[in-house]
């Protein structure tokens, strides 16, 4: 969480802040992915396994970091949210396209790079996991694209601002 | 500050060890209150979910010391781990019981010599978050990852030893990373969000690693071992999240503070 001290002076409070915005709801949209993975296929399908056995070390530390990181990045994500909306800086449009793209950045390194490279845990066990990593990384390709689309648009939209 | 504690493990003699945990978490919760009290006689505003803070914390702390807890051997321990180690020192710091301290008493050489170890350079030096968070997660690893645990587990002194050892570390870590009391240095946020974010991780990896593989020299039940191992991943998470969220409060208030004092200097620049 940055420090809001290196903002401009003048009027505080008025200016919509689009880069900041879309920063800061791409960080609660990794870290919303990341609760609804842990939510829906840990705890409620239990398709993911708390514990892999053929978890590397490696797996197992970057998991570690990652989860902690989730949850940290949960809480400051809200609490810079709150300081935007506080200082009626937040730029709705921005914000939204930076969310989409937080959830479908996370959904594809999830994809990627936990399932494929580290394989820290599979999406499923004991079927054929192939269509499985398809559509979770199609998925994840999707929410990042409507994402890229919402940035683009809020981008030339000529209010881009509050007023979009 | 520590509380002595002590617990009665599997083995022990539960009267023996309660008791002395008993007395400390009740006498120093009195103080507190007490302290609390005269502030508000004397007209000093100090909110009244501290005390409720401060004494849950108490409660917490006799709770796991007196025995009797849910699950096999290895959750039951683990729970009582989380609360003496992690629950009840959040509950403990969050109530600001050093800058109670130090506004409760009159001057005098009382006052001046807790001034003076707050602000020593041992002091310091153990709260200076990472320092703090080695000293609290590390000692969890030689815990549960050398023979330490299976040597400690059937002796009692040894046993409460552990804890107040868990304790002490438990309510260092959460004093350096909430820095709610005046201390020498106050370390910035960057540095106590790296640190929590480090010792949240190394605490997950080795809650995953006993889910697996227990404790040197000792034979729990694999049910019993993964439970266990559960509650210590998901209740550090909450008690991270908690940890987090003291962060987070502290920084919006301090820029909202930073606003209002800008908006304060461009006013009497305009008037000027």
């Amino acid at each position: 969480m940055g420090s809001s001290s290196d903002r401009p002076a003048a009027a505080p409070g008025t200016r919509a802040e689009p880069r900041r915005s879309m920063a800061v709801c791409a960080v609660i949209g990794v870290a919303v992915m990341a609760a609804v993975d842990e939510i829906v296929f840990h705890q409620i399908l239990h398709w993911h396994h708390f514990y892999d056995r053929s978890t590397t070390g490696a797996g197992l530390l970057s998991d570690g970091l990652l989860h902690t990181a989730e949850l940290l990045m949960l809480v400051a994500g809200f609490f810079a949210h709150a300081d935007l909306r506080r200082r009626r800086a937040l730029a709705p449009a921005h914000a939204w396209a930076g969310f989409l793209l937080g959830l479908g950045a996370f959904q594809l390194f999830d994809g990627i790079v936990d399932h494929k490279l580290l394989r820290v845990h599979q999406i499923r066990y004991g079927v054929d996991v192939t269509p499985y990593d398809w559509a979770w990384n199609i998925s994840g390709a999707l929410l990042l694209l409507a994402g890229a689309a919402l940035a683009v648009r809020a981008a030339r939209s000529p209010a881009a601002g509050p007023a979009s | 500050m520590t509380l002595a504690h002590a617990h009665p493990g599997p083995g022990a003699d539960p009267s023996a060890a309660g008791w002395p945990a008993l007395g400390a978490a009740l006498s120093v919760t009195v103080l507190y209150l007490l302290a609390a009290r005269r502030l508000r006689r004397r007209g000093d505003l100090w909110p009244r979910w501290r005390d409720g803070s401060f004494a849950a914390g108490g409660a917490a702390v006799v709770w796991a010391a007196l025995g009797g807890h849910p699950g096999g051997p290895f959750t039951g321990h683990m729970i009582q781990h989380l609360v003496v180690g992690m629950a009840a020192p959040l509950l403990l710091v969050l109530a600001r019981p050093l800058t109670l301290a130090l506004r409760a008493l009159g001057p005098g050489s009382v006052r001046r010599g807790l001034l003076a170890l707050a602000r020593s350079r041992p002091v310091g030096l153990l709260v200076c978050p990472p320092v703090a968070g080695l000293l609290d997660v590390g000692g969890m690893w030689l815990l549960y990852r050398t023979g330490l645990f299976a040597a400690v587990r059937h002796q009692p002194l040894p046993h409460a030893l552990v804890h107040a050892h868990l304790l002490a570390a438990g309510l260092l870590f959460t004093f350096a990373v909430c820095r709610l009391d005046p201390v020498r240095r106050r370390w910035g946020l960057a540095v106590r969000g790296v640190t929590l974010l480090a010792v949240g991780a190394a605490h997950g990896v080795l809650a995953k690693s006993l889910y697996a593989v227990p404790p040197p020299g000792t034979a729990f039940g694999t049910a019993d071992l993964r439970a266990g191992a559960r509650w210590m991943y998901y209740g550090g998470d909450l008690v991270e999240v908690a940890l987090a969220v003291v962060l987070g409060v502290g920084w919006y208030a301090s820029a909202g503070r930073a606003r209002a004092r800008r908006a304060r200097r461009e006013r009497a620049a305009l008037v000027a």
